[in-house]
């Protein structure tokens, strides 16, 4: 995962478009789906031309192999965690294009799984991070936010790097099986059925804002 | 004759005028100098402005510890009236490195070199000094600083024959018990190495009970220590007692030593090829033809010298060579130039290069000079592959084959261009936000170049084109070009052109589709067009300015940046020409011009200082 996190550093900060979608299913009795894409299809003639090089800024880059190993490492300890099911894990290394899907019981689930993997495979300790709640839901409400660690990884982008990120985008969709009554970000957007919100925005922006993606979901109460 | 004559007063008159000089220091055996003519370079930048720029840091750095620090080459006590040489050479026994300077105030050198040690050694007038490594050797006001490594082969040489002599069985557990060697891969493999044992501890023999009993490895270590003092004996005999050194042994280099240029540069690469470790097999299997290979190699020799003008800086090169390998290049750069290549140089491109020669002369030249030592070798393996050369020089088509390949191309570099690329876009229904995926357009940076060869026989290569087109879909006929799909880094398309006796590759859209017959009045101007042809076999052009204007930024930190920005204004132009090439020799000549009104000792130096930083530093 170390070697993720680096690639994709290194990707990030170099390639000038990249495309990030997570999209999380909640169902009534908190059960849900979670499926994150990732795509850099539109600079994979930079991403080929990275995966050529020895090493970039005096670190190695991994091969697809090691990259493909470590994802599916990471699958599998995943899929092993409490709560967690139907892991799977799409990668097309032509286009360069990564998506994840997986099924939890509970949220809290779904965080303390994703912070076990996640610590599994890079081999470093989250710390208080990994006790971070930054999904909650009560039935009714829910509130989502961007982790500690993902956010300490944003921080780590150079100024000039982020210069690169303008053209990125990254959209955010929360669904649930009945409608929305109402939701505090002012970029969200609400479909037609009114199950679900999206919130678009570059990936530039989530650098500057942290909390630009932070939104509180209100669900019409079962009762009514 | 004439020359040796010239190269001898060359010699006397020096060294009647100077006395003793840092040149006179070289080891006979140093195959590569580099040599700095300091006043020269003084005279054109000052001390106090060289110490000041960042490369002189990592110098500063190697000659300076913590018990120096805050002092400066200034401060090292060297006489900057001497040149400073810089050699390397390597021989099957040992390998040397090093630098000859000279010293004007002994105190302030030991200041820097402080870690160095008096040895004791008897060579009157001679002082001499050492550190684990290196050894510093000073006579009047003339030093040498001196590395001397005897080469791994010979250590292990002698140490086995020591070894096995004393009656010792096979050092190393690289055998299995059935007396297979096992593969350095696998034992690297075991699960002990891999394992949180240092490799250090698994790999090392233990030390033996007998303290006076040396394991192979402390052996090793001895001979490795014995091996460097008598070498070094050897060499204080040579430079000091017999005063043999390279100026007294190779009148080409003594010769070059009298140039007033800023810097000298002298490649022996006979010596090179002599001191081959490579090809210790012929050496000893096949003598008599290796001698006739090294009679090919004689006179191989590299001069150059580092010219500062007004606005330009040159370095001359002349390559040398032996009369039969000389015929060889002769035959091969006798070739007329292709026109057809300039009008394929766009005013635009940044960076191009032209190169010219005649494959087929150069083939039937060296067959006529290579067959006939290859085939006196009585060498059962040597005389099966003459018979095979001679029955492939019969029955293969060389018309065709050199009517495809002459061996004249050209290559242009046009600055950094968006291409067109394909994606795969996520979009989202707009009533239940259902994600779907659908193919785009994209646009994506992209070194433009441009390749192209002189042909005789362009049926062949559209041979090969046709049936690649029946191969794959990717691979279309366009007309006046061919086009290949995701032919560079699975994203962009890769074009053909087959027109004019050029056969051309490319990944500039712009030039297959619109100027396949050539960029006309926007091909380059006449003045060089004309400086292409005139060059012999090789020429080449790069606008610096024109490179960095169109680099991208973005791939750069902001200090970077900002370096390749300061640079954008002082950068000038390199040209590239080689002169007609005899059966002696060929000289190269690269230029640097710019304008403006600053040095060109400082603007050389600027760049150079730019190209460091750029080049080493680490956010």
């Amino acid at each position: 995962m170390k070697k993720i996190t680096l690639l994709l550093v290194l990707f990030l900060s170099l390639v000038s478009c990249i495309e990030i979608s997570d999209d999380l299913t909640m169902h009534n009795d908190g059960s849900g789906t979670l499926r994150y894409k990732v795509n850099l299809s539109a600079s994979k003639v930079k991403v080929n031309s990275i995966l050529a090089l020895d090493s970039l800024d005096g670190k190695k880059v991994p091969s697809i192999q090691d990259i493909s190993a470590k994802v599916g490492e990471f699958a599998k300890i995943l899929d092993a965690q409490s709560g967690i099911s139907n892991v799977l894990i799409e990668e097309n290394y032509t286009d360069f294009i990564l998506k994840f899907s997986c099924d939890f019981t509970s949220i809290m689930s779904l965080q303390a799984g994703l912070a076990n993997a996640i610590e599994a495979v890079s081999k470093d300790k989250l710390g208080p991070e990994a006790d971070e709640i930054w999904i909650t839901w009560d039935g009714n409400k829910l509130k989502r936010s961007i982790p500690a660690f993902a956010r300490a990884k944003v921080k780590a982008f150079k100024s000039n790097d982020l210069e690169l990120l303008r053209d990125g985008s990254y959209t955010s969709i929360t669904r649930f099986d009945r409608p929305i009554e109402k939701f505090d970000n002012t970029l969200g957007t609400l479909s037609k059925s009114k199950t679900a919100v999206m919130i678009k925005s570059s990936a530039y922006s989530i650098k500057e804002n942290q909390d630009l993606l932070e939104n509180t979901i209100y669900l019409i109460s079962t009762k009514n | 004759m004439k020359n040796a004559l010239i190269y001898s007063f060359a010699l006397f008159s020096s060294t009647l005028l100077f006395g003793q000089k840092s040149e006179l220091f070289i080891p006979k055996d140093a195959v590569t100098v580099f040599s700095i003519n300091n006043i020269n370079l003084l005279q054109k930048i000052s001390m106090d402005d060289l110490v000041k720029y960042e490369f002189m840091e990592e110098v500063h750095q190697e000659l300076f510890d913590g018990s120096t620090s805050g002092k400066t080459l200034k401060d090292a006590g060297i006489d900057f009236d001497q040149r400073l040489n810089l050699f390397y050479g390597k021989t099957y026994q040992n390998e040397i490195s090093g630098f000859t300077f000279g010293v004007k105030n002994k105190a302030q050198l030991f200041e820097v070199f402080d870690d160095f040690q008096k040895l004791d050694m008897k060579f009157p007038g001679v002082e001499m000094y050492g550190t684990f490594f290196n050894n510093l050797i000073i006579k009047g006001n003339t030093a040498i600083l001196i590395r001397i490594e005897p080469t791994m082969d010979y250590i292990d040489q002698m140490t086995d024959s020591l070894w096995y002599a004393r009656g010792n069985e096979m050092p190393y557990e690289l055998f299995d018990v059935e007396e297979n060697v096992i593969d350095e891969e696998e034992i690297l493999n075991e699960e002990e190495f891999t394992n949180d044992q240092p490799v250090e501890q698994a790999s090392y023999p233990d030390a033996t009970e007998n303290p006076n009993i040396k394991n192979y490895y402390e052996l090793r270590d001895s001979v490795q220590s014995v091996l460097q003092e008598r070498e070094l004996e050897r060499l204080m005999n040579e430079l000091f007692v017999n005063e043999v050194n390279l100026y007294s042994q190779d009148l080409r280099f003594a010769g070059q030593m009298s140039h007033e240029a800023i810097g000298t540069f002298y490649l022996d690469n006979s010596r090179n090829f002599e001191k081959s470790q490579g090809l210790w097999y012929f050496q000893t299997v096949l003598p008599s033809l290796y001698k006739d290979i090294q009679e090919l190699y004689t006179g191989n020799v590299i001069l150059g010298d580092l010219i500062l003008k007004e606005n330009k800086v040159e370095f001359h090169v002349e390559a040398n060579y032996g009369k039969e390998l000389g015929s060889i290049y002769k035959e091969m750069n006798d070739s007329k130039f292709d026109k057809h290549v300039l009008k394929y140089i766009p005013q635009s491109s940044t960076g191009y290069f032209t190169y010219n020669v005649n494959l087929r002369q150069a083939y039937e030249q060296a067959y006529k000079v290579i067959m006939p030592v290859l085939s006196d070798e009585k060498n059962a393996q040597i005389s099966m592959n003459v018979l095979t050369i001679e029955l492939l020089n019969e029955f293969v088509n060389k018309d065709a084959l050199f009517g495809t390949y002459k061996g004249s191309m050209f290559g242009t570099f046009n600055g950094i261009k968006k291409i067109k690329t394909k994606k795969i876009e996520f979009f989202y229904d707009e009533e239940t936000f259902e994600y779907g995926e659908r193919e785009a357009e994209a646009e994506e940076d992209m070194p433009i170049f441009t390749v192209g060869f002189s042909i005789d026989r362009s049926d062949i290569p559209e041979k090969v084109m046709k049936h690649m087109s029946r191969l794959t879909s990717k691979f279309k006929n366009c007309g006046d070009y061919w086009k290949f799909d995701n032919a560079i880094l699975d994203a962009a398309p890769m074009y053909f052109i087959s027109r004019n006796g050029l056969f051309i590759l490319t990944n500039d859209e712009d030039l297959a589709v619109n100027h396949s017959d050539g960029y006309g009045k926007e091909a380059i101007s006449r003045k060089e067009c004309k400086a292409a042809e005139k060059s012999g076999f090789m020429y080449g052009h790069i606008d610096i300015e024109e490179t960095l204007n169109r680099f991208p930024t973005g791939v750069l930190n902001p200090r970077q940046e900002e370096i390749l920005n300061s640079l954008k204004g002082k950068s000038g132009q390199f040209e590239l020409n080689s002169s007609k090439t005899t059966s002696e020799q060929t000289k190269f000549n690269l230029q640097y011009s710019f304008e403006g009104e600053e040095t060109t000792g400082k603007h050389l130096l600027d760049l150079i200082n730019s190209i460091y930083v750029v080049t080493t530093f680490n956010p």
